[in-house]
């Protein structure tokens, strides 16, 4: 999650060394205000390694219109039976969304809260608890004033 | 005043970008009434509804509109969803990862802080929703989907009859609530408005045929065309409509 000016270049690094080892990697970037997010993911699948099976999805949330996200899969396969498959989606959070939770009553600055946390919802679920507790009051604070 | 007054609309005029779309609109609407407003394509009967639930993206450029002593149009679209207008959108959007439950609790508890009450404890809340669900048959899966999310076109329309239940407003506005369903699901969607109904609340129906209005009897019939309501009558005018069209109002208008 990055706000206001920020830069953040943040990444993965996978590499298969047995065999028939799986792995999967889903990465939740948001962006807001004039910052900008970049996701670099390595898979490597090393020669001795067959049978390989990897899946990446990487998803971008832009709050603002002045914000971006950048996705860099770097893929280096070595065995030729590995299978390595990248999704990556970026979305934004509508003005129609917006004014429909409006008209439900609930004000701007809290759809874009519950918005944001359904969409971080599927990583948040597979921290700790400890954790995701401590992971949401961080994207709650980062979050404030960020509407606009 | 012989009887109280739930929304008084006043020459309103209203546009989007610069486009005058809605051109001296004047409509007023007493509790226990059902108003259809009928029209022809582009006539504004979305815009009509966008302006007065506080669409963004409308500007208003003239009139007033008084919502039981309130002014409607400078409230924020929260505080008119608070106050009790409800808007059945046309095409119900669609939040993913946000389920019914958390968008309709959200909903609940702005509206009871609004009131300054409480929030609704989570039993409760869910006794609530239960309750509600039965209007119009919605089963027990819709609270764990996302808002809207994978939704048939008749699932959409009556989860925004569903919420319109839960929230009871004063006055709500269904726009084309009757576009995408088949005959089953407009008779469950209809029948959901019709038990809602009290002498308390009203409501306007904006629809393009008379087939929703067999199943939900308005008391007065308005038609909307070139931004003005142009012809008003009883239920018979919708019969009417369907039976020559809009050519006749048309031309009525347009040789003036």
């Amino acid at each position: 999650m990055t706000n206001n000016r920020q830069q953040a270049d943040t990444g993965t690094k996978m590499i298969h060394i047995g065999r028939n080892t799986r792995s999967t990697i889903v990465s939740k970037g948001i962006s807001a205000g004039h910052s900008e997010n970049a996701y670099r993911g390595l898979v490597k699948v090393l020669p001795q390694a067959s049978g390989v099976r990897n899946y990446t999805q990487c998803d971008s949330l832009l709050l603002s219109s002045t914000c971006g996200a950048h996705t860099f899969p770097y893929i280096d396969v070595q065995n030729e039976t590995a299978v390595v498959e990248h999704e990556a989606t970026t979305s934004k959070i509508s003005e129609d969304q917006l004014f429909y939770c409006n008209q439900r009553g609930i004000p701007t600055e809290e759809a874009v809260g519950l918005i944001v946390n359904g969409y971080a919802k599927e990583v948040m679920n597979k921290l700790p608890m400890e954790f995701a507790v401590e992971a949401q009051k961080l994207l709650q604070i980062t979050l404030e004033n960020s509407v606009g | 005043m012989d009887q109280e007054i739930l929304l008084k609309v006043e020459d309103l005029h209203a546009g989007i970008e610069g486009k005058e779309i809605l051109r001296g609109i004047n409509l007023t609407v007493r509790p226990g009434e059902v108003h259809a407003i009928m029209g022809p394509n582009g006539s504004g009967k979305s815009t009509f509804s966008g302006v007065l639930a506080g669409n963004p993206r409308y500007n208003v450029t003239g009139g007033s509109a008084d919502f039981h002593g309130l002014d409607l149009l400078s409230l924020s679209p929260e505080d008119r969803s608070h106050e009790g207008l409800f808007l059945s959108f046309q095409y119900p959007v669609e939040i993913p990862g946000v389920s019914m439950v958390n968008f309709m609790r959200a909903a609940v508890n702005a509206k009871r802080k609004y009131f300054g009450e409480a929030p609704l404890s989570a039993g409760d809340f869910l006794k609530l929703m239960r309750q509600k669900r039965a209007v119009v048959e919605l089963d027990n899966k819709l609270a764990s989907r996302s808002v809207n999310e994978g939704f048939s076109g008749g699932e959409k329309k009556r989860n925004e009859i569903f919420q319109m239940a839960v929230l009871e407003p004063r006055l709500s506005i269904l726009d084309e609530t009757d576009s995408g369903l088949d005959i089953d699901a407009l008779r469950i969607v209809a029948s959901g408005v019709n038990k809602l109904k009290t002498d308390r609340n009203a409501t306007i129906v904006i629809t393009h045929y008379q087939r929703l209005l067999d199943y939900i009897r308005p008391d007065f019939v308005h038609i909307l065309y070139k931004g003005r309501i142009v012809h008003s009558g009883g239920p018979e005018l919708a019969l009417e409509l369907e039976e020559k069209g809009y050519d006749w109002i048309k031309e009525q208008v347009d040789n003036n």
